[in-house]
């Protein structure tokens, strides 16, 4: 090695722990902050709350055993929502690509849901659905299918025809194409979509459960804010970010072994 | 012996606006082990030759006979390299030149086998188990031949097969594919707009007219097949043939327009 590739090693080493250090850093200055402004009351500690009442409310509510039946309601709404809207969505996709005809057909309707700020249909999902998980899980996919209709299928359209024309001159059918080449050319979409997911599929379950809901975060946040208990509020949004970010981690692991396997 | 006769063919295709007529009576035939260039100008329906030829068109009009059966029905295997290696990402090499035989369902060991071999015959063996990304463009042009040839075609399609190499590469790699087909005895047709290409590997050269595409003139190219591409180009029939090609196209260097109908 020469003296100036390890030069540029350490730099490059040096980089990466200042921005460790950072990100580390930057959090303490968040909750420092926080907390010196709440103590200090230089803004009213009861419109802020403050990072030290938000861990008693949370060691409350793990006390009473609360916290795990709200945190594992939000969390398997959110999981069910975003598994199913992610399959279902790619087996749409798969199908609008088989058949151009359909695709043609739905398009206009695709782009109107789309544009459509789903949060209107909350009181048309509860009269359907009840005001039970299925109506969150509802809401939660409902977010999350068009976009990944739409992802898949702008994916599995863009893929090289001249590709596509080698596997027909090799006899290659439609449903190979797709399999051996469409499909797995997408692999890269379809992790963009997961990780998009990760966030809507969240922002349904809390919207369906500030809409009718008997436990949960989103719930614990209405309850919260109806009864002036902004520590509960902050506390379930701490929580929410946890939850969002462990969430966020596990797809990126799974981008990380699927990208692995197929690169 | 003739194993391509391409008769009389015609092809038209549809917009919502107008018909075009692509080619028109475009008739010539392909000896068995010949490397046939076709060239013409921009547009004159090169590509619309390579999809009738590889079987993806069906022609308007006349008929492509591969091994005296209509293309489409004959048991003959056609061979395409596309403009680009369109190897996999995600595939080994291994597996990207293997993707025939698991489309034709003919992966058997013998033939995985074969295709190994000729990766290690033809320099990719230290590279059988790596990705498309962790080769040279060349490297990566060979291995699309290969994967051309593992289901041993009868006919080999080059649809401008170096035109996204730079210079230097698109030599060398000339020069390997050229040798390549030559020890495989394979019969070739190079679909290009490079005359220089054409000449240094081609037999004979079919010049296309404008659109709607005609054979204006086959030119045989006299030049000893036991030269590499790199040596024919020192020849100094080179420039004739060269000369000659360019007067041919000269006249038809613009997009011709031949709309059969037009929507008011």
């Amino acid at each position: 090695m020469t003296a100036e590739h390890r030069k540029f090693l350490k730099k490059n080493r040096a980089r990466k722990i200042a921005l460790h250090l950072s990100r580390i850093l930057l959090l303490f200055v968040f909750i420092g902050g926080w907390e010196l402004i709440s103590y200090l009351e230089i803004i009213d500690p009861f419109i802020i709350s403050s990072p030290s009442a938000v861990v008693k409310v949370i060691g409350r509510l793990y006390q009473s055993q609360q916290l795990i039946s709200h945190v594992s309601a939000s969390l398997w709404e959110t999981v069910a929502g975003f598994l199913i809207a992610t399959v279902l969505g790619t087996v749409i996709a798969v199908l609008l690509w088989f058949n151009t005809f359909l695709r043609d057909v739905l398009e206009p309707y695709l782009i109107t849901l789309n544009s459509l700020p789903k949060i209107a249909l909350g009181p048309i999902i509860i009269v359907w659905f009840g005001t039970g998980k299925t109506a969150i899980i509802f809401m939660s996919v409902l977010i999350c299918i068009i976009i990944t209709v739409i992802g898949m299928l702008s994916g599995f359209c863009n893929v090289d025809t001249e590709k596509i024309m080698l596997m027909r001159s090799l006899k290659g059918n439609k449903f190979t194409v797709m399999i051996k080449l469409v499909f797995s050319a997408n692999i890269p979409t379809l992790l963009s979509v997961l990780k998009i997911n990760v966030g809507l599929s969240w922002v349904g379950s809390i919207i369906g459960e500030y809409l009718s809901s008997r436990e949960g975060l989103g719930y614990l946040i209405v309850y919260g804010s109806q009864v002036f208990q902004l520590d509960l509020v902050m506390a379930s949004t701490v929580l929410l970010c946890f939850l969002a970010g462990g969430m966020y981690a596990v797809v990126s692991l799974l981008e990380k072994i699927i990208r692995k396997k197929f690169s | 012996m003739s194993i391509l006769t391409v008769q009389n063919v015609s092809f038209s295709y549809h917009t919502v606006q107008e018909e075009v007529q692509a080619l028109r009576n475009l008739s010539f035939s392909v000896e068995e082990g010949e490397f046939v260039g076709i060239i013409g100008p921009s547009c004159c329906g090169k590509t619309t030759v390579l999809n009738l030829l590889s079987g993806l068109f069906t022609p308007t009009e006349g008929e492509i006979l591969l091994r005296n059966a209509p293309i489409r029905k004959s048991a003959s295997r056609i061979g395409l390299m596309p403009q680009r290696d369109q190897l996999f990402a995600w595939r080994t090499i291994e597996k990207n030149v293997c993707l025939g035989l698991e489309l034709l369902r003919e992966n058997t060991p013998e033939r995985k086998e074969y295709a190994i071999g000729l990766l290690r015959k033809y320099g990719l063996g230290d590279f059988i188990k790596k990705h498309p990304s962790e080769l040279s463009g060349g490297m990566r042009q060979r291995a699309a031949l290969i994967r051309t040839l593992v289901i041993q075609p009868d006919l080999l399609l080059l649809d401008e097969p170096f035109s996204a190499l730079d210079f230097q590469t698109r030599l060398s790699v000339c020069d390997d594919v050229y040798k390549i087909i030559r020890q495989e005895k394979k019969t070739a047709i190079l679909v290009s707009h490079d005359i220089n290409e054409s000449i240094s590997l081609c037999d004979k050269i079919i010049v296309l007219s404008k659109r709607p595409a005609t054979v204006k003139e086959e030119i045989p190219v006299e030049i000893s097949r036991e030269l590499t591409p790199l040596q024919k180009r020192e020849d100094k029939r080179f420039n004739q043939y060269f000369k000659k090609i360019w007067s041919l196209l000269e006249d038809t260097n613009d997009c011709g327009t031949s709309k059969i109908s037009k929507k008011e």
